[in-house]
């Protein structure tokens, strides 16, 4: 057991924002190279007529999804300690919902 | 006839190389998600690095409000700096990947997004009122399409399904009536 890294070797804020800011940069990368930058390209999946933004998104979901997966079983990566986020079930209904008819009114 | 024919496939295929395909994105977003789980015990977020921007404006207004209120305690009580936050140094790597991801593709330029139907400030106008009810909502359900579809889907929480599900929901059930933003 080894993983998250940071965690478990109990490292400071300095290196840990450094990461920080090179994972976000992945992740900027990522998701203009998909498109992702373009508020009609992402509103187009609301009208079927462009679905990368559900191809990139659930590509996405179920490779991270699988590495924890294999990752834990085999002992690795420590899920317990992974930040995982809470239910808060009305509140998420609500917020989901309204974030929905932002998403299509905003484009992001 | 032939040269018009082949100019349209000519910018067909310049459209198709504009961006990469979906799959090999996801795979490689999916590997930086998986990444920051490693790395760091937690997945990527968006929202809660704004959290931070208002929080220090709040703490500016009124340290009082800001320490009785746990929530916004927690990120900026006492003497806490509300920008000392894994998110906000994740964001500030998000506008860096994304320019970079822009120089090399050439996109680099001041643009609108919308459809052919409306005015540009129509659009600034909408957006900012999509903005609004997006931050709000992503406040109330703690997250927003990263901290909760992405990163939520991706650790099977179970109230980040539920969150995406419902903007899922939200956006589809409008779509329709706002299609002339778009189509």
């Amino acid at each position: 057991m080894f993983a998250p890294i940071a965690v478990i070797s109990e490292w400071g804020n300095g290196i840990n924002f450094l990461l920080a800011f090179l994972i976000g940069i992945g992740f900027g990368f990522a998701v203009e190279r998909g498109g992702m930058g373009n508020a009609r390209k992402l509103a187009m999946q609301f009208y079927f007529r462009d679905m990368s933004v559900f191809k990139i998104m659930f590509t996405a979901i179920i490779t991270a999804m699988f590495g924890i997966i294999l990752l834990s079983s085999i002992g690795w990566l420590n899920v317990d300690v992974m930040l995982i986020n809470p239910t808060y079930l009305w509140a998420g209904l609500a917020g989901g919902l309204i974030m929905g008819f932002g998403f299509i009114l905003s484009g992001y | 006839m032939g040269t018009s024919k082949s100019k349209k496939r000519e910018l067909k295929a310049m459209d198709n190389n504009k961006y990469a395909s979906p799959y090999i994105v996801g795979v490689f977003l999916g590997l930086v998600l998986l990444s920051s789980f490693i790395i760091s015990g937690r997945g990527l977020g968006a929202s809660g690095a704004f959290m931070s921007a208002v929080v220090a404006v709040e703490k500016a207004v009124s340290q009082d409000h800001v320490d009785n209120n746990a929530y916004l305690a927690h990120y900026g009580g006492g003497e806490k700096n509300p920008f000392k936050k894994w998110l906000v140094f994740e964001i500030l790597g998000v506008l860096a990947g994304g320019l970079i991801s822009g120089a090399f593709a050439g996109r680099i330029k001041v643009e609108t997004n919308r459809g052919p139907r409306i005015t540009n400030k129509q659009r600034w106008i909408f957006a900012a009122a999509g903005g609004f009810l997006f931050g709000f909502g992503a406040r109330l359900a703690r997250g927003c399409a990263s901290g909760n579809a992405l990163t939520g889907g991706a650790s099977l929480a179970l109230g980040s399904w539920v969150v995406m599900m419902m903007m899922f929901v939200g956006a589809y059930s409008l779509a329709y009536f706002v299609r002339k933003l778009w189509i």
